[in-house]
C-alpha cells in the first residue's frame, strides 16, 4: 500500500466532486426539501384547522344536543388559548326507513362531498363501548381525537345522570393521567418529548439516503474510469487496490463534507427546532445530543465503507451503468430492508429483531445507530456490531479488490456471474489460470 | 551496453489461448526498440506484463537490472493503446493528478508541465475541460502525462495510431530527443514503415512467438539479396531480358531487378548504359516489410491475421 498514491487518488475524487455545481445544489437544496417535507407531513396528519361537516345519527335521540354543546364549548376554550382546533359543524339526521337505509343515504352524501362524514350513535353498539365514524379520510388523528373525547364526556355525563348521582362527579371522574416518558441513560434521566426520536429518525433518513447515493457514486466512478479507458493509465502507476481505496475514501469525504454543510445550515435554521415545534405541542427546540452525532458519524462511516465495497464489486465487471443496474438492486434492497424495520425497532429497541438487525452487517449501521439514539444498548452489542461490520467490510473489499483488478481491464462482453466468481478466485501466483481477457485488437 | 529490459522465458495464457509463448528479449538501454507484429501477435500483452499490469504465468521480467515491481512503475512512462482521460477534468488538474500518482512533487511537476505546455502550444487550453479539446489536443495532453515524471524508459503501445501527419512528425522528433538524452524507447506498431525509419532494434512477434530479433542493420544485411533499383529510359520487358536478371518489377516509376548472385553490379551497369539512358542506379537494401513477409512465410505463419 502506497498511501501517497491513495491520497492522490482520494484528493482527485474529492476535489472533482466538491467542485461540481450538482454537489452544491444538492447540499443547499436538500435541507430545504427536508424542511418542506416535515412541514407538509405534519400539516397533513394534523389538519387541525378547517371545517368538517358531520352528520350525526342519534338513534336514542338524547345525545346529539349535549355532544354539539360540548364540542362548541371546547372549541371556544381552545380558541381562547389560541390553539388550533377542528371546527365541527354538526347536523342531526333522523332515521328514514331503517338504520341501514339511512347509513346508505349518508354514504352517498359523503361520496358526493355534501358532508365530510357521519357519526352513528347506536345504543346497541354503545353498550359495547362502540361508536361509528364514517368518512373518506379516517386518518386525521387529532380531529378524531377531539371527537372521541367529546363523545366519552357526553356518555359519562349521561351515565352519571342515569344513576341519579351528583353532577359534580363528572369532573372528578374525567380526570386523566398524563404519561410522561423519561429516558434512562448512564448520565441520569431526561424527559423525552418525542423530539429526540424525531431527530433520530431525521438523522437515520439522512444516513440512509446518503449511503445509497454515495454508494452509487462509487459505482458510477468505477464504470466511468473503465468506459473512458483512463483506468489503464492509472493502474500503470497505482495498484488497483490503492485506486479502489482512494476512490472510496475520496467519495466518503465528500459525504462528510455534505453533512458538515448541512449541520451549518441546520444550526442556522434550527431545523429540528422547527420540526419539534410543529410536531409536538411542547415549545422549545430540543438539543441534539452530542453522542447522537458521534454515533451518526461512526455508523455512517462503517455503513458507507461496507456498501462502497459492495458497489465497487458490482461495478468492476461492467462497462455501462445499465449493465450494473440489475445487481445494484441487491445492496439497495438491503439498505431499504433496514429502513423497513424502523417501526419495529422504535417499538422495541431491545427486542430480538432489533438486536439481530443491529448486528447483521448489512443493516447494522442504520439500526445500531437508531438503537443508540433512542435507547442505550449494551456496550458489548455495540462492540459486536462494529466488529462484525469491520470484518465484513474487509472481506468484501478483499473480494472486490480481486474482481476489480481483473474487471477493470475487461471490455466488451458482459461477464456472467460464474465468470466473476472465477475472477475473485484468481491469484496471479497460480500460473495458467488467468481469467483476464486478451487485449482487444 | 546496459540492458533496460530483459524478459526471460515469459509466457502468458488467457484460458486456453496462449497470448505470449516463451518469449525472451533483451532491450538495450538508450535504444529505440520496435515491437512488431500483426494484430493479436501478443504485443499488448507483452507490454502489459512489462508494466506489471498483468502478471506473467511464468518467466522473469527485469527492468533496469531489477525484478519488475510496483515502485519501478514510477521510472517508466506508459501510453496504452486504449487511451483515455477523465473527460470532465481540467487539463492542468489532469496533468497534476497523473504526476502525483507517479509521486512527482508539485513544484517539479509544475516546472515540467509548464515547459511542455509551451512546447506543445497547449497553454490556452490549460483551464479547459478535457472534453472540450479536439482529439489531437487530447493526444498531446496524453503524451505530456506519459513523460511528466521524466521516466528512464518510455513504453508506447501503437503511439502513432490516430495521429495526423503533423503530430506524427512531432512525436518522432520527441522520440529522437529522448534517445539523445539516453532514454530507452519501446514502442509497438504494425506499421512497418515507421519502425524502419525509427528503430535501432526490432523484435517481430507472430502467433505469440518471437520470430525475429536484432538490430535493423544486421537484419538488412542478413536478408540482403543481389538487388538493384534502376530508373531508365526503357521498359520492363527489355530489363527482364538483360543477362543475369532473375526477376524484374516496377516500383514508383523505377524498376527493381533481382540479379543472379554471380553478377557484378558495376559490369551490369556498364552493359545497361550502352543500351539505354540510365537516370539512377543503386543497390537496393531489403525493406523491413520484405524481411517480415519472408520470415513469416518461412515460419509457416502466413495464415495468421494479416497486416493492416
Amino acid at each position: 500500500m502506497n498511501w501517497k498514491k491513495i491520497f492522490a487518488v482520494a484528493r482527485r475524487e474529492y476535489i472533482e466532486r466538491v467542485r461540481t455545481k450538482a454537489f452544491w445544489i444538492a447540499t443547499l437544496l436538500i435541507p430545504f426539501l427536508f424542511l418542506g417535507y416535515i412541514v407538509v407531513t405534519i400539516a397533513t396528519t394534523r389538519k387541525a384547522g378547517g371545517e368538517r361537516h358531520l352528520a350525526v345519527v342519534d338513534v336514542r335521540g338524547n345525545l346529539y344536543e349535549p355532544l354539539a354543546g360540548d364540542i362548541a364549548q371546547r372549541e371556544a376554550e381552545e380558541k381562547k388559548k389560541s390553539r388550533t382546533f377542528p371546527h365541527w359543524i354538526l347536523e342531526r339526521r333522523a332515521i328514514t326507513g331503517d338504520l341501514a337505509a339511512t347509513k346508505e343515504a349518508l354514504r352517498q352524501e359523503v361520496l358526493k362531498k355534501k358532508i365530510s362524514g357521519y357519526l352513528v350513535l347506536d345504543p346497541a353498539a354503545l353498550e359495547k363501548d362502540q361508536a361509528e365514524y364514517y368518512s373518506t379520510t379516517v386518518s386525521e388523528f387529532i380531529a378524531l381525537n377531539t371527537l372521541e373525547r367529546s363523545i366519552n364526556r357526553v356518555l359519562l355525563r349521561d351515565r352519571i345522570a342515569a344513576r341519579g348521582l351528583p353532577k359534580s362527579l363528572e369532573s372528578e371522574l374525567d380526570r386523566r393521567v398524563d404519561l410522561k416518558a423519561f429516558k434512562v441513560t448512564e448520565s441520569g434521566t431526561s424527559e423525552e418529548k418525542g423530539a429526540g426520536i424525531l431527530s433520530a429518525i431525521i438523522f437515520l433518513s439522512i444516513m440512509y439516503a446518503t449511503m445509497i447515493s454515495y454508494g452509487f457514486q462509487v459505482m458510477r466512478g468505477v464504470i466511468e474510469e473503465k468506459s473512458s479507458r483512463i483506468v489503464e493509465i492509472v493502474i500503470a502507476s497505482v495498484q488497483p487496490t490503492e485506486l479502489m481505496l482512494g476512490k472510496i475514501i475520496g467519495i466518503g469525504l465528500v459525504g462528510l463534507t455534505q453533512y458538515f454543510a448541512w449541520a451549518i445550515v441546520a444550526m442556522n435554521l434550527s431545523l429540528p427546532g422547527i420540526a419539534a415545534r410543529l410536531g409536538t405541542t411542547e415549545t422549545g427546540a430540543p438539543k441534539i445530543p452530542v453522542d447522537m452525532i458521534g454515533y451518526f458519524i461512526l455508523f455512517f462511516i462503517l455503513g458507507y465503507f461496507l456498501y462502497a465495497s459492495v458497489y465497487t464489486l458490482i461495478a468492476a465487471p461492467f462497462n455501462t451503468d445499465q449493465e450494473a443496474q440489475q445487481l445494484a438492486m441487491i445492496p439497495m434492497a438491503l439498505i431499504i430492508s433496514g429502513m423497513a424495520a424502523l417501526n419495529g425497532v422504535l417499538a422495541n429497541p431491545a427486542g430480538g429483531i432489533a438486536v439481530f438487525l443491529s448486528i447483521f452487517p448489512f443493516t447494522s449501521s442504520l439500526i445500531m445507530f437508531l438503537r443508540c439514539a433512542i435507547s442505550e444498548p449494551p456496550t458489548w452489542q455495540i462492540a459486536v456490531s462494529v466488529g462484525v461490520s469491520l470484518v465484513t467490510t474487509v472481506l468484501i473489499a478483499w473480494i472486490a479488490g480481486r474482481v476489480y483488478r481483473v474487471g477493470i481491464l475487461m471490455y466488451g462482453k458482459k461477464p456472467t456471474i460464474p465468470e466473476i466468481i472465477r475472477w475473485a478466485r484468481y491469484s496471479p501466483r497460480k500460473p495458467g489460470t488467468s481469467p483476464e481477457a486478451r487485449p482487444a485488437s | 551496453m546496459d540492458t533496460a529490459i530483459q524478459l526471460t522465458n515469459v509466457s502468458k495464457s488467457f484460458g486456453r489461448f496462449r497470448a505470449v509463448d516463451d518469449l525472451s528479449l533483451k532491450i538495450p538501454s538508450g535504444s529505440m526498440f520496435g515491437l512488431l507484429g500483426p494484430n493479436g501477435a501478443g504485443k499488448t500483452t507483452t507490454i502489459r506484463m512489462i508494466m506489471n499490469i498483468t502478471a506473467p504465468d511464468s518467466g522473469r521480467i527485469e527492468v533496469l537490472g531489477r525484478q519488475m515491481d510496483r515502485p519501478m512503475q514510477n521510472r517508466i512512462g506508459y501510453l496504452p493503446e486504449e487511451r483515455g482521460l477523465y473527460r470532465r477534468m481540467k487539463v492542468i488538474d489532469h496533468l497534476y493528478f497523473l504526476a502525483a500518482i507517479k509521486e512527482v512533487n508539485r513544484e517539479t511537476a509544475k516546472k515540467r508541465i509548464d515547459g511542455w505546455l509551451d512546447k506543445m502550444e497547449l497553454r490556452p487550453w490549460l483551464n479547459k475541460k478535457v472534453e472540450a479539446l479536439s482529439k489531437g489536443m487530447q493526444q498531446k495532453v496524453q503524451f505530456i502525462a506519459t513523460i511528466v515524471h521524466d521516466p528512464d524508459i518510455l513504453i508506447l503501445d501503437e503511439p502513432f495510431s490516430g495521429l495526423d501527419p503533423i503530430n506524427t512528425a512531432l512525436l518522432k522528433d520527441y522520440f529522437l530527443e529522448f534517445r539523445e538524452k539516453g532514454k530507452t524507447i519501446i514502442f509497438s506498431t504494425h506499421v512497418l514503415e515507421q519502425a524502419e525509419r525509427l528503430c535501432d532494434e526490432i523484435c517481430l512477434l507472430a502467433r505469440s512467438k518471437k520470430v525475429l530479433e536484432g538490430t535493423l542493420k544486421d537484419l538488412k544485411h542478413r536478408f540482403s539479396e543481389n538487388q538493384i533499383r534502376i530508373s531508365a529510359d526503357t521498359d520492363l520487358g527489355t530489363l527482364a531480358g538483360l543477362p543475369g536478371v532473375l526477376a524484374a518489377r516496377p516500383m514508383n516509376g523505377e524498376f527493381i531487378l533481382t540479379l543472379d548472385q554471380s553478377v557484378d553490379q558495376r559490369a551490369f551497369l556498364k552493359n545497361a548504359i550502352e543500351r539505354f539512358r540510365v537516370d539512377s542506379f543503386s543497390q537496393k537494401e531489403p525493406e523491413l516489410e520484405e524481411i517480415y513477409l519472408t520470415t513469416v512465410r518461412d515460419a509457416g505463419l502466413e495464415d495468421t491475421r494479416t497486416i493492416e
